[in-house]
């Protein structure tokens, strides 16, 4: 399959969404027109794309959890109690509906009537269909986005847009790298810009969806650099597709100046890079999700984890923070734990919310050090592309020279190797086809020599996998036992 | 002593890949000889490796509470499919939400998975029990014979 970078015809789209709308019996009632009407006729509170802006505008932070269960009638309750705390409400997708395994969600949707609890890990929207997505957002007063992880989300989109929702999180690689085996990244890439078309499609008539590409990706000692040049290339290819609000995302690491340089160039790069691309329509928005990998068991420690990630949100200048819960250890919260989450972010937040970090010299060394990483990333994968952004991302996962750690898709390379320096920020420790400037590659590697002098053990896969659980053990670099 | 053939895997529409690294490398070290399948792997595909490589025991991870849907049968399709005296162990995050260990342990017991572990496991413990009930098993199967 060769991919293009260029807007889909209108022809070429319609074609391919009678096909799409036939994969799973609930898609013939989805009329494009009839969707655009319910969303003209939706109040400006459930207007994700208006709460960002306005938020950013005013300096505020907004707050989401992640929220989903089987069946329509509890995930009304569970949103219905959750919006008392949030700002933004979720609707995430259940692991079966995110492989197009509309079969087996069933049969999770009829095992949770029986057993009295939700069997899924979230909402089967497809399988329930348009009808049940506008019930849900019309029993609701807040912003409803749909979160998931799927390479083909193309039915998923046509059936919440039009049901309502008006925020759709994934990529055509964030959904795909850290979420498939082995689906070609040209393929979800193309159907991600079948989704960024239909986005656009109901730009084009005056109802704005707010896009956001997944941030944290693997969720695994991913330096800032390799998930910024994801979220700026599915920037690009969703502006191409006609898209105006985009939130790009970025995973809390834990050092404070990592974390907060993160953010800043996150911003800036992106409209750098969105208008080199000639791109003055958009409206930009940043979003930290609170730690992404193992938490602690106890409760308590892992309210401290979520408070950090709350404060460091704050002092960022993120304009969302995606919320963590005290049962993170244990998989999918209760309500009752998510409003936990909830209360005890709101808590930092907003004693944070009249202060931000000063500028000082480490902390614009770290936001120059990203910017000219992912310079060197992006500069590398637009010339593998010669004019074509999609082409240059593949390109880029075959040669490595984007590359996730952790991930379980056979299309990325997997060798770079990544991990703490003595203070805890994500370091670059194999580069293997990065294409990083050697003085960056230098400034890590001084970085990583530190932690081993402090630790007297040199570097290896080990001490790779003691920062991996460190967190959940109680600390942030994992040093030897 | 002989080295032991073990099937290790994420099962279902779980694509967590961390743990399931760790544990390839893990077991590695640790003498065994490792099919590792990856993420999002069927119950079939556990079958036919362990056919394949007349594996010693299946090893199952799943962390993203639908363990439950997916691991029931794979006792009954084991035996079916000849694998009488497979070694079963499941450990993650099992169902959804945070419940009693002890009541996922029996629900997973009685579904027919020799141990059941939570997600934080002691490897060193979990490598020690392994060669025990292969062991066990073995010894059971050439009294048989």
């Amino acid at each position: 399959m060769v991919v293009v970078s260029e807007k889909i015809d209108m022809t070429e789209f319609q074609k391919e969404r009678k096909e799409v709308l036939e994969t799973w019996s609930t898609g013939s009632m989805i009329d494009l027109a009839e969707g655009i009407e319910f969303q003209k006729n939706l109040s400006e509170s459930k207007r994700f794309s208006l709460v960002m802006k306005n938020a950013q505008e005013n300096g505020l932070l907004l707050l989401q959890p992640r929220a989903g269960v089987a069946l329509v009638d509890e995930h009304i309750k569970l949103l219905s109690r959750l919006e008392n705390y949030c700002d933004l409400l979720p609707t995430t997708i259940d692991a079966y509906t995110r492989q197009n395994r509309y079969q087996d969600a069933q049969r999770g949707i009829e095992r949770s009537v029986k057993s009295g609890q939700s069997m899924l890990n979230g909402f089967p929207a497809v399988n329930h269909g348009l009808e049940a997505c506008r019930r849900v957002v019309q029993a609701v007063h807040k912003p409803l986005e749909v979160r998931h992880g799927t390479p083909d989300a193309r039915l998923l989109a046509e059936i919440t847009l039009a049901g309502g929702f008006t925020a759709f999180e994934g990529g055509g690689i964030s959904y795909n790298i850290p979420y498939a085996k082995k689906v070609p990244l040209e393929t979800s890439i193309r159907h991600w810009q079948y989704v960024d078309r239909l986005v656009g499609f109901y730009q084009e008539e005056r109802i704005t969806i707010n896009r956001e590409p997944f941030g944290p990706l693997s969720g695994t000692l991913i330096p800032p650099f390799i998930s910024h040049a994801v979220a700026i290339l599915e920037g690009l290819l969703a502006l191409e597709q006609g898209v105006v609000s985009l939130t790009l995302g970025y995973g809390q690491l834990g050092n404070l100046i990592q974390d907060v340089a993160a953010i800043r160039s996150l911003r800036e790069l992106a409209d750098e890079y969105f208008q080199r691309f000639g791109y003055t329509n958009y409206e930009l928005t940043t979003v930290l999700h609170q730690w992404m990998g193992g938490f602690p068991e106890k409760e308590t420690q892992a309210y401290s984890v979520i408070a950090w990630g709350g404060a460091v949100a704050a002092l960022s200048g993120a304009t969302k923070v995606i919320i963590k819960t005290p049962h993170e250890a244990s998989g999918i919260p209760t309500c009752e734990a998510n409003i936990q989450g909830l209360e005890a972010t709101r808590q930092i937040t907003n004693m944070l919310k009249d202060q931000y970090l000063p500028d000082s010299r480490e902390l614009s060394i770290e936001t120059e050090i990203i910017k000219q990483e992912v310079r060197a990333v992006l500069d590398s994968v637009f010339d593998l592309g010669q004019g074509n952004i999609a082409a240059g991302a593949v390109r880029a996962f075959q040669a490595g020279v984007i590359d996730v750690p952790f991930s379980p898709s056979i299309y990325n390379k997997g060798k770079m190797l990544s991990i703490r320096d003595n203070v805890g920020a994500i370091r670059v420790l194999e580069k293997a086809e990065v294409p990083l400037p050697e003085s960056v590659y230098k400034y890590h590697a001084d970085k990583i020599q530190q932690r081993a002098c402090a630790e007297g053990r040199q570097p290896c896969f080990q001490m790779v996998v003691d920062d991996i659980y460190a967190i959940s053990k109680g600390r942030l670099v994992g040093r030897p036992r | 002593m002989r080295q032991h053939t073990i099937v290790l895997g994420v099962i279902g529409s779980d694509c967590h890949a961390v743990g399931n690294k760790i544990l390839e490398r893990y077991f590695a070290n640790a003498g065994f000889n490792v099919i590792n399948l990856g993420v999002m792997v069927s119950q079939q595909e556990f079958i036919d490796a362990a056919i394949e490589t007349n594996a010693n025991a299946i090893l199952i991870s799943s962390l993203y509470g639908q363990g439950e849907l997916d691991c029931e049968g794979l006792r009954g399709r084991c035996i079916e499919a000849g694998l009488e005296n497979i070694v079963l162990y499941v450990g993650g995050n099992l169902v959804i939400g945070k419940k009693d260990f002890s009541a996922i342990e029996r629900k997973f017991q009685r579904m027919g998975y020799d141990r059941i572990f939570k997600p934080d496991a002691d490897l060193e413990q979990v490598t020690l029990l392994l060669r025990q009930d292969i062991d066990s098993l073995q010894s059971v199967q050439e009294n048989r014979i």
